[in-house]
């Protein structure tokens, strides 16, 4: 089998399974606890909180450990609306953001909120002065994410900051896709929260972070003990946040060497894919794009029926939308991008990863060409 | 060890087959036998509700059944895929049945899910894979006939057969379908689920009853989904005496005893649902619900009645669980067709879908209309 869906979720790295090792079946330290067992697993936390907060440019302190994104987009939205003092808040996000944003936007407007959705253009990327102009006096937050999960489009966080903080607005992304792609650095996007998740960087399932910048206040959504500054009780996924903090190390130190890698591996197949099938798009292609994710449309080819015939025959992709039926929705992402429901439906995301191998690439383009052309037969 | 071989693909080179897998044991054992055979198997399994709508549903097409026929498709080493027909099954099967309910008359969703959805959906989608055929765990056999054709037969396990909820299909679909435990009775797949380890093989039988949360009407949980008011009216009896109100006509089937809100001297039933006046007409003779005749219309016919000859013996069957009853079936040029029973039948419901036989032969289906 060879996997190109890393977007969905990526392969743990070995080093990072040996971090977690001790704290899944050594001592049973919990650590708010004041002895040596409790004390050991208190370090082995605040060295993993360092080494996240190193990865993105941050302080440690900064740093609230959720069970994972969506966690950390939730902290970060109603968070932020519960410190506001009012119920009714105007938030400003695109049309294009993962359902951990999208959904507690909904919420947010079913309370009585004001939500301003933002569009993007024809590749994939919402304009920074279009958005800047949904800003209102009162505009609570703005949420904007770092990296598409669909098309990979980079979203120009930063020319909204700006005007973010003249406002006193505060500013969030997900930068849940983005990590471990393209570098992270919290002061220079200018942003006040960011979410990230551990498992989209060959670290663990069921763990994230959201930064906080220090001054920036939330309130929890779970209440207990003291935990993560009391904005996120309860005891500690040590082994997962320990392997966070790997995970992060090896993403810092590889970050440039990994993504050259990544990017040389989605050209070769994004080349050869388009010199071989007619009718195929680039989606994204005139954005600035994370470099190992190929977002394709095949004219006349049903998106969902090539990624089943794909993991047939052995390789492993997604359709962008996470449905099966012929009625069904197409990705809301490529909808936006002014696409019809039918170019939507024909398109298959292929997101390679740091173990794919370079005989992935060669083998991957034989196996979608010859699919695509015998589902085009099939359908003549 | 191997077992008896199935109507289909016996002596077939490997093929590949999209087997529909509910996570019971019948569409379990059908996958496990084209797979022993050496066919090339792929689960899938039709998802029409979403998760909140199933609650409390012990049934074949909850959500509980995709993780079980997940695990199973686990256990047999084969692919699985999940269908989304959620909204398809809204439009074509709840919304439908609504209106039927609200019309007075007793809908038979399980056959146009079959019909529509289930092989509908099943077969278009196993030609985008590249599949040959489409099978189930139907208690039902598939024979060829001549020049390509296949008809439809009754399975083997009399008690278990399933041929009433399938007489929809066309012969078309029958030519890409398999049902590899139409030959077998319950009792023998459930050994072989047994012999197997298989996980479902203890499973409740799910029949073709997917829609019936327990403690709850069928009818009425249509009402709520789709916020209907329905109003209420009176019940009459035979000599047209008002005897007590009604809560909605969507309450009430033709030959219904329990559940009528009545205290009436003696037993009662339902006789006839009058929609146009609202009212409900009870009986408390029971022999008041035979009738000799039905009229079915928007037939499918499997095997077409002889030409040239407008009027045929056969045996008709008006529910899923009723004996056929031998009749004599008449052509109209209008393409329905009426049928005389030998003997009086009880309580034939219009809605019903009438299925017409020749012993195990499936001739065709139509639906029973009041004229």
């Amino acid at each position: 089998m060879i996997y190109l869906d890393n977007n969905a979720t990526t392969a743990l790295e070995p080093e990072v399974l040996d971090e977690m090792m001790p704290w899944l079946g050594g001592t049973p330290g919990n650590p708010s606890s004041i002895h040596s067992f409790g004390q050991e697993t208190r370090r082995a936390i605040d060295r993993a909180r360092t080494r996240v907060a190193r990865f993105i440019g941050a302080q440690p302190e900064e740093l609230v450990f959720t069970s994972g994104g969506t966690e950390a987009d939730n902290l970060a939205l109603f968070g932020a609306v519960a410190a506001s003092g009012t119920t009714t808040p105007h938030v400003v996000t695109t049309i294009i953001e993962h359902q951990a944003v999208i959904n507690p936007c909904r919420h947010i407007e079913k309370a009585g909120g004001v939500v301003a959705w933002a569009p993007i253009d024809a590749n994939g990327l919402i304009r920074p002065e279009d958005t800047i102009a949904l800003f209102k006096d009162d505009t609570l937050l703005v949420s904007v994410m770092l990296a598409n999960n669909d098309i990979g489009t980079i979203q120009p966080v930063r020319e909204l900051s700006n005007a973010t903080r003249e406002r006193g607005i505060l500013l969030h992304t997900d930068a849940v896709q983005a990590a471990g792609k393209i570098e992270i650095d919290v002061k220079k996007l200018g942003v006040d929260l960011l979410s990230l998740s551990a498992h989209k960087l060959y670290g663990p399932k069921g763990v994230g972070i959201l930064y906080v910048r220090k001054g920036i206040r939330l309130k929890p959504l779970v209440f207990g003990g003291h935990q993560e500054r009391g904005l996120r009780p309860g005891t500690e996924n040590v082994a997962g946040i320990v392997g966070f903090g790997k995970a992060c190390e090896i993403a810092g130190a590889r970050l440039a060497a990994d993504a050259a890698r990544m990017e040389t591996m989605r050209s070769a197949f994004e080349t050869a894919i388009c010199e071989r099938i007619a009718g195929t798009t680039i989606n994204g292609l005139n954005a600035p794009r994370l470099p190992n994710t190929s977002n394709l449309s095949f004219e006349g080819i049903d998106g969902e029926a090539l990624v089943i015939n794909l993991d047939l025959m052995g390789l492993a992709a997604s359709t962008g939308a996470a449905c099966s039926s012929a009625e069904n929705e197409p990705s809301h992402v490529l909808a936006a991008m002014g696409r019809s429901p039918a170019e939507a439906r024909s398109s298959v995301r292929f997101s390679f990863g740091r173990h794919n191998a370079e005989e992935d690439v060669a083998r991957a383009i034989e196996l979608v060409a010859q699919t695509v052309q015998q589902l085009r037969e099939c359908r003549q | 060890m191997s077992h008896a071989p199935f109507s289909g693909l016996e002596s077939s080179e490997p093929r590949r087959v999209v087997v529909a897998m509910s996570g019971g044991v019948d569409s379990s054992i059908a996958a496990a036998l084209l797979k022993q055979a050496g066919h090339d198997v792929i689960g899938a399994t039709l998802k029409l509700q979403e998760c909140h709508d199933a609650q409390g549903s012990r049934s074949c097409c909850g959500v509980d059944g995709i993780a079980r026929a997940r695990e199973v498709a686990g256990q047999l080493d084969i692919r699985h895929y999940v269908i989304d027909c959620v909204r398809e099954f809204e439009r074509e099967i709840l919304r439908p049945a609504w209106d039927e309910y609200s019309n007075g008359r007793t809908p038979s969703p399980c056959l146009i899910c079959n019909e529509r959805i289930k092989f509908g959906q099943l077969l278009t989608w196993s030609k985008r894979i590249g599949a040959s055929f489409v099978a189930t765990g139907h208690y039902a056999r598939i024979e060829p006939i001549a020049d390509g054709q296949h008809m439809l037969l009754r399975g083997l396990d009399t008690g278990k057969d399933q041929s009433y909820f399938l007489a929809g299909l066309t012969s078309r679909q029958l030519s890409a379908l398999l049902f590899p435990i139409g030959h077998l009775t319950k009792a023998e797949v459930r050994n072989i689920g047994r012999s197997m380890g298989l996980s479902t093989a203890e499973t409740h039988d799910s029949q073709d009853a997917c829609l019936v949360a327990p403690g709850q009407s069928f009818a009425e949980m249509l009402r709520e989904r789709f916020g209907a008011v329905m109003p209420e009216g009176v019940v009459i009896n035979d000599t047209g005496d008002v005897i007590g109100q009604h809560k909605g006509i969507h309450h009430f089937t033709v030959g219904q005893r329990r559940g009528l809100g009545i205290s009436y001297s003696s037993r009662l039933w339902v006789r006839a649902i009058r929609a146009a006046d609202n009212t409900v007409v009870v009986t408390s003779r029971e022999d008041a619900l035979l009738s000799q005749r039905l009229a079915a219309r928007g037939m499918n016919w499997l095997i077409p009645p002889p030409a040239g000859d407008d009027t045929f013996e056969c045996q008709v069957q008006i529910r899923y669980q009723h004996r056929p009853a031998k009749a004599t079936a008449t052509l109209r040029n209008d393409g329905a067709v009426a049928v005389s029973f030998h003997k009086p039948v009880r309580a034939i419901t219009p809605g019903q879908a009438a299925v017409f036989y020749d012993g195990d032969k499936v001739l065709g289906r139509g639906w029973i209309y009041a004229e």
